[in-house]
């Protein structure tokens, strides 16, 4: 069930992170840049939060997932800020 | 003026799909009532009376939003190029519709939202559509 | 749960929180389900992971988790599904 879950959470910010970097390749829009670039590091996250937890138990990834995150949303914070007016 | 509510639709259709800005739909209008005239960025700027970086910005939307051609790609030049009778007829109709109704229009156009977040919205289509 | 773990999960919290609050803004103007279920999804993350903090069970080895972060993702993939094949012929966006 958990395992479910992450590979969900994985497979929509991969999808989000695809449908958005494909549209800054079209319009060059840099939201969707920033945007696109934060779902695919959240996706990587899940990615991580995959192995940590289901994988490899006996280690501790967790400082690694929490930054992945940190810096994904940060991405994306920075082009909501910048390019919405 | 629009004669029908079916035209005024079209014309609102057209505003919200395709014109980012007032700034947009004047360089549009513009190049369209003087086509098939070619304009520079500079040109546009001096006549629009807004800066060039603005003004060649205003024209590659335009360009990219299919609205109108780029003449040639040595120097930055565009121009309206008529290449369907009903596309004419359209552009025609916003821009009569434009004189008349400028604060409508205007108004309609700010109630839109930022373009990036149209286009953001606009990336999660699986397909590109032109029309809905 | 080490200081530098901790400072990375609220700072995660504080920028989801931001992050949400503008697609709430972004669905306000555009009336589009899209940013809702978006902006649902950076609510629920912060929601989630203030009260995984809360209750210290780090490591995100708690059910709730797992159903909160199931309802974000199906939200947005509804909504994501819902603009290419669902109804209504006078979206414009």
């Amino acid at each position: 069930m958990p395992e479910a879950v992450y590979l969900l959470g994985a497979f929509t910010s991969f999808l989000c992170a695809v449908l958005l970097l494909r549209g800054y390749a079209a319009g060059k829009r840099k939201l969707l840049l920033w945007s696109g670039l934060c779902f695919a590091g959240l996706g990587i996250s899940n990615g991580i939060t995959f192995i940590d937890l289901i994988l490899l138990p006996q280690v501790d990834l967790y400082s690694y997932r929490l930054a992945a995150t940190a810096i994904s949303i940060a991405l994306l914070l920075y082009g909501l800020i910048w390019t919405s007016q | 003026m629009a004669e029908s509510d079916q035209e005024q639709r079209r014309v609102d259709q057209f505003i919200l799909e395709k014109i980012d800005s007032v700034s947009h739909l004047e360089a549009l209008l513009l190049l369209w009532n003087s086509r098939p005239k070619q304009w520079s960025p500079e040109e546009l700027a001096r006549r629009l009376y807004v800066e060039t970086k603005m003004a060649r910005g205003l024209l590659a939307d335009l360009q990219r939003s299919d609205l109108i051609v780029g003449a040639s790609s040595s120097n930055e030049s565009y121009c309206y190029e008529s290449r369907s009778e009903e596309k004419d007829q359209l552009i025609e109709l916003v821009d009569a519709t434009y004189r008349f109704q400028v604060v409508k229009i205007s108004n309609l156009i700010h109630s839109k939202g930022s373009s990036a977040v149209r286009d953001f919205a606009r990336a999660f289509r699986f397909t590109k559509k032109e029309q809905e | 749960m080490t200081r530098v773990q901790a400072f990375l999960l609220g700072i995660t919290v504080m920028m989801s929180t931001t992050a949400g609050v503008f697609f709430l803004k972004f669905w306000r103007s555009t009336r589009d389900v899209l940013f809702l279920a978006f902006a649902a999804f950076f609510l629920l993350e912060a929601v989630d992971r203030t009260t995984l903090f809360i209750f210290a069970r780090d490591n995100e080895g708690n059910p709730w988790v797992y159903f909160i972060r199931l309802l974000a993702s199906l939200a947005i993939l509804a909504a994501i599904l819902k603009k290419n094949y669902g109804g209504g012929r006078h979206r414009t966006l």
